[in-house]
């Protein structure tokens, strides 16, 4: 075979890019050596590097065959979206938004954060997934497109979570989703508040804090084509549930 | 012949229907579990119903219903508390632009008791009947009746419901984890009162949620209705450190909705049903 090939591998995140897959495929075949470097590892975790439009990147396989866990996969992939989207909200604060605002906008981004880190502790090792994200050239300077952005985020959260908990076995689990779900929803009334201020237009495009007397409850599947829009990696359900109980808005 | 004809045959057909329409694992061609086998081997439908009837819902559909009967009383208080402060909001001279406000809700409490008062309907059971209320909480909230001057009374006490009514169908959400439509009708309530509490929250001028165990501006006998949500360990885990750097202890506890008990709700409300 000739001369040992070596490469050497320092981020994840370097797979994924088309030169380097082809070479590291190209070298396995060969019997070539790779040096992953512990930085592979570390470097897993952060939320950049990763570009592209959405549903471009790699799968991002959410196994529904391992039941309770995979419900708190799909919620912390969704706070991972959540998280990252307030912080760069946060990091663009600009005079469009009033003090009042950014301070709401502020706290929704700690709590988001703090979802998402603790549903990352309660999965320990089975959290070893990052979710990129593509805003699709989003102004993050722009007070409108921010707020509107939260909104779809906070509702689709909400329905989310109320969608998924069906599917959860264990009452412990379905508790945590409980305290989140609520916090999500208060973020919904709050953003919605912002935009149209006490106002009571109701139904699927009604301006109010609550636009319904009943929440959406969605399907994991009706939750993941809303989320992909915002994530670059292809979010994939394998065993994904053959069965879905609508809540009282049968829209789901 | 099918032993699930016999049994579906010998037994009230709209119990029947109930379950059936309620869980697919029932629905016709599905084979009936060795439980129901058992007790239809020995000819006892009571015993086989039973079998039935605990499969299908996981908690006893008397279980279910309890939870249904308590969610009712306490919407049945909000809807109460909402028509009459909208049917007084001149005697209490509400502004004009909060208005909405409380007919949104006033709206979705109403539509609440309605659709409770169906799901306890199709479980077989008789919906409790509305109780009547005071107000003034046995005294705690002293000369209370909607009357004039009295708007910010108002608005304590109905951040007082709101935030109450989430802690409580949170408390309950467990026992509903086998009878999966009741789950969801109580969940997406459960979010809806979540937006009316910060709704009403940040009217008062307050944060749309909950700091620790603060109870702001309330009286003190409110204070049962946060007791609890300075919690900072989520499913086991301390988390009070994922604050550092995001908004601190207080912002881990804003961030998780904690719940109560059954018991501990009935204390809270209880000073308002006669």
């Amino acid at each position: 075979m000739g001369e040992q090939k070596l490469m050497v591998i320092s981020s994840a995140d370097q797979l994924l890019e088309g030169k380097t897959r082809r070479d590291f495929l190209k070298l396995v075949g060969l019997g070539g050596a790779v040096i992953f470097l512990p930085s592979v590892l570390t470097n897993c975790s952060n939320n950049s590097g990763i570009t592209g439009p959405p549903g471009s990147g790699s799968p991002l396989v959410i196994d529904f065959a391992k039941g309770d866990t995979a419900v708190l996969q799909f919620a912390y992939a969704l706070e991972q979206l959540e998280a990252d989207f307030y912080t760069k909200v946060v990091a663009n604060f600009s005079s469009s938004l009033t003090a009042n605002e950014q301070t709401v906008l502020g706290e929704i981004k700690n709590h988001e954060v703090i979802h998402r880190q603790a549903l990352k502790t309660i999965l320990g090792s089975t959290n070893d997934f990052t979710v990129h994200t593509n805003y699709s050239g989003l102004n993050f300077s722009d007070r409108a497109s921010v707020l509107n952005t939260a909104k779809t985020f906070e509702d689709l959260g909400v329905a989310a979570y109320n969608g998924a908990a069906q599917y959860l076995t264990s009452t412990a689990n379905l508790l945590v989703a409980g305290k989140i779900v609520s916090v999500e929803a208060r973020h919904a009334s709050a953003i919605r508040d912002l935009i149209a201020p006490k106002t009571s237009s109701q139904g699927d495009s009604g301006t109010s804090f609550a636009p319904k007397s009943f929440d959406d409850v969605f399907s994991p599947g009706k939750v993941r084509t809303a989320a992909q829009a915002f994530v670059v990696e292809q979010l994939t359900f394998s065993n994904a549930p053959s069965t879905f109980v609508q809540g009282p808005n049968n829209n789901g | 012949m099918t032993p699930q004809k016999t049994l579906f045959d010998s037994i009230d057909p709209e119990i029947i229907e109930t379950i059936a329409n309620r869980h697919e694992e029932i629905s016709k061609g599905a084979s009936a579990s060795s439980k129901v086998m058992a007790a239809l081997a020995i000819g006892s439908i009571p015993v086989a119903l039973a079998a039935l009837s605990k499969e299908a819902y996981g908690q006893t559909p008397a279980d279910v219903v309890d939870v249904l009967q308590f969610a009712l009383t306490l919407e049945y208080l909000e809807a109460e508390f909402y028509n009459r402060g909208v049917a007084n909001a001149d005697v209490m001279a509400i502004p004009a632009a909060d208005r909405p406000v409380y007919t949104t809700i006033q709206t979705h409490e109403n539509d609440h008791v309605a659709a409770l008062k169906t799901f306890i309907t199709a479980r077989g059971a008789v919906p409790g009947a509305k109780p009547s209320f005071d107000f003034t909480a046995k005294g705690n909230v002293p000369g209370f009746n909607f009357g004039a001057g009295q708007y910010a009374t108002f608005q304590v006490l109905s951040q007082a419901f709101e935030d109450t009514g989430v802690r409580a169908y949170k408390g309950q959400a467990g026992r509903l984890i086998n009878d999966k439509p009741a789950l969801n009708a109580a969940l997406s309530i459960h979010s809806v009162e979540a937006r009316h509490a910060s709704e009403i929250r940040r009217l008062r001028g307050k944060k749309g949620w909950i700091t620790g165990n603060s109870r702001d501006d309330l009286p003190a006998f409110t204070q049962g209705i946060y007791n609890g949500e300075e919690n900072t360990t989520q499913a086991g885990l301390d988390i009070s450190a994922l604050g550092t750097g995001n908004g601190g202890v207080d912002a881990v506890t804003q961030s998780f909705d904690e719940p109560l008990t059954k018991d501990q709700v009935l204390a809270i409300v209880s000073p308002f049903i006669n």
